[in-house]
């Protein structure tokens, strides 16, 4: 299908038809994201689009509004003009967000207004329909002094080979305090392109905890602009790769502004014949004094067969900063395996309890005990998965 | 009625780093059986922490000589679960801590893993079982949902690892030095676990250097070991001689020529 027919099948406003044809010309002009040491240029991943899908959101709430990303664009043009890839992302960036404007066909629009704080975490659920590309947008706004939990889950149905391309774009003005909690799980047959970014005014917070728990090939890019000074940003990730899985994240924390501070930590558990790559990039540019950068990358290989990286990049412009960094490669820790297996735990069991404590530093600052429960869950499930392929091969 | 037999035990530990082998233990013969508690007293570096591993099955402790045997089968050759599941437990001197994993959930993995897949314990069960023994021990609630012994203290450790033996009720019980570290507050309580679970289906191989945790969990047969090798064995009586007279005195008595790391 041509773009123009594609753009036919949706209510959307002419404007938006322009900005995803102007990107659909980019797309064979600019390159893949730039990632180290990880290659993924023979992935197919820019297929166009069959249809859009409508997502149903949960409930309409007087505080902030939450909607279809479609129905925002005729409810609120100014602000999905204003933010949508235009100012956290720019579609111009390469050719993945080029892509992504020129098909996107599924997403949500989150605004929380100034000076307003929402108790409960808001939740969304995206599911992949696995017979068409999944090229999924959700745009939060969060306004001076709102303060707010946000909690995504994406699974794919179905088993077809497919692509997904999801970005997530995150705007938090001054003063705001986002938490942002994802659970990703999309299918064995799923090749995909995440991109999460948040643009941090001044003395904003923004904190990332992801459980990046694909079965598929993932290219993944995690950001932060810390460009408000005082701005602050926690980034957690945990990943599991098993199976013939390939993966790299990129996570990146930009500190433009001055006392801003921006900490990483990963964790990554890399099982049978997979290869997880795992670059954390702090980047402090000059004039952001006083910045603070701190990460943290460790990988545990589960496998002699399996291939892992954990690489800190600090790319430091500024004198007066404080910045460090710390990166593993290891094994099973096996006093811990010891201890679990003396009180009579199976070692496929201990073992499993042993890759959480190892996840544990990120689990335990997820911030809603559901999703923190229920990411133990899939972890379990996906380590158990794990050792049976291992146990079978 | 269960058995522990140890015979003839030679013990080598490996230095991995150094690429060295070591003997600690040069011959142990040890028998117990369910409803006796023993002790086994002796100066540092003498092979009891040693004794306590092998039996457990840690796999830096090579068995070079010799055999353990639990009811009569030998259990060298079973991996550490195996010989958990069999009824042996190790209270250890420095328990691993793990975070990611409450207490609670470890507590019934660790009795799940005795009971076939279709007779898990009920949460009731487990609950109404996990609060009589906090109560006898002393423990807040709130502890069983902290992480496993993550940022407990010494004396919170030592407590937990005796919940844990009161959780999973095992025929036999190492507890290498389960005394050290602690007040004698948290002494009592500790003892108070042991002792609550003395009976036909229990024993228990106590390992300490004082004979203090002895006034609080009367032994049945007090074994003294030295230079890996048990030199003396005796009844309650034992270990208070040796308060009195120390273990050099023993050693002269005996006429060992043994290093004692102290002297």
């Amino acid at each position: 299908m041509t773009l123009e027919k594609f753009a036919m099948t949706t209510d959307e406003p002419t404007w938006f038809t322009q900005k995803r044809q102007a990107s659909f010309e980019l797309i064979d002009k600019l390159p893949l994201p730039k990632m180290q040491r990880f290659n993924f240029s023979s992935w197919q991943l820019a297929p166009s689009t069959e249809a859009i899908i409508k997502t149903n959101v949960p409930t309409i709430c007087d505080d902030y509004i939450l909607m279809d990303i479609f129905d925002a664009m005729t409810a609120y043009p100014e602000m999905i003009q204003k933010y949508f890839m235009n100012k956290v992302i720019k579609s111009d960036e390469n050719k993945l967000t080029a892509y992504h404007t020129a098909y996107m066909n599924q997403g949500i629009f989150l605004y929380v207004p100034e000076n307003t704080v929402v108790q409960k975490p808001i939740e969304i659920e995206l599911k992949q329909n696995s017979n068409q590309p999944f090229v999924s947008h959700i745009l939060i706004v969060a306004g001076e002094n709102s303060k707010f939990s946000f909690i995504q889950r994406t699974r794919t149905e179905g088993d077809a080979k497919s692509v997904a391309n999801c970005v997530v774009e995150v705007m938090a003005m001054p003063n705001s305090e986002v938490r942002y909690a994802a659970v990703d799980e999309m299918g064995e047959n799923v090749t995909s392109y995440l991109s999460r970014r948040a643009y941090v005014d001044q003395n904003a917070y923004v904190d990332w905890s992801i459980g990046l728990m694909n079965s598929g090939d993932t290219v993944a890019d995690f950001d932060t602009d810390l460009f408000g000074e005082g701005a602050h940003s926690e980034i957690k990730v945990v990943d599991i790769t098993s199976g013939q899985q390939q993966e790299g994240v990129n996570t990146r924390v930009t500190n433009y502004g001055k006392h801003s501070i921006g900490n990483i930590n990963q964790r990554g558990v890399i099982m049978d014949r997979s290869r997880l790559i795992f670059n954390g990039i702090g980047h402090i540019i000059k004039g952001a004094s006083g910045a603070n950068a701190e990460q943290q990358n460790r990988v545990m290989m589960m496998s002699s067969k399996a291939h892992g990286d954990a690489n800190p990049i600090l790319l430091i412009d500024e004198n007066d900063v404080l910045a460090g960094h710390a990166a593993s490669v290891g094994q099973v820790d096996q006093r811990q395996l010891y201890y679990l297996m003396s009180r009579g735990i199976d070692k496929k069991t201990a073992q499993r309890m042993v890759i959480r404590g190892f996840l544990g530093d990120v689990l335990v600052s997820i911030p809603s005990k559901a999703i923190r429960e229920e990411l133990v869950q899939t972890i379990e499930r996906k380590l158990a998965d794990g050792q049976t392929i291992a146990t079978n091969s | 009625m269960a058995e522990l037999l140890i015979k003839e035990l030679h013990v080598e530990v490996t230095d991995e780093e150094k690429k060295t082998s070591k003997e600690i233990l040069k011959g142990v013969n040890l028998e117990m059986k369910t409803g006796e508690i023993h002790a086994i007293m002796g100066p540092n570096g003498t092979g009891k922490s040693t004794l306590s591993q092998t039996i457990m099955g840690q796999k830096n402790y090579h068995v070079t000589h010799g055999d353990i045997l639990l009811d009569g089968q030998s259990i060298l050759d079973m991996p550490v679960d195996e010989r958990a599941r069999k009824g042996l437990f190790l209270a250890m001197q420095y328990p691993a801590e793990i975070q990611g994993v409450t207490n609670a959930e470890f507590l019934r993995a660790a009795i799940n893993a005795r009971r076939p897949e279709n007779n898990k314990i009920s949460v009731m069960d487990f609950i109404k079982e996990l609060d009589k023994n906090l109560e006898l021990l002393d423990m807040s609630e709130a502890m069983t949902e902290r992480y496993l012994n993550e940022g407990f203290s010494g004396g919170e450790k030592k407590r937990n690892e005796i919940l844990q033996l009161l959780m999973i009720k095992p025929s036999f019980a190492l507890l290498d030095e389960i005394d050290s570290g602690l007040d004698i507050d948290a002494l009592k309580v500790v003892s108070k676990g042991v002792n609550s679970m003395r009976g036909d289906n229990f024993g228990a191989l106590i390992i300490t250097h004082y004979q203090r945790l002895l006034n609080y969990i009367k032994p049945d047969v007090v074994h003294i070991m030295m230079d890996g090798r048990i030199v003396k064995t005796g009844d309650a009586q034992l270990a208070q001689k040796l308060e009195d007279e120390g273990y050099a005195g023993l050693r002269d008595e005996l006429g060992l020529d043994v290093n004692l790391i102290d002297d």
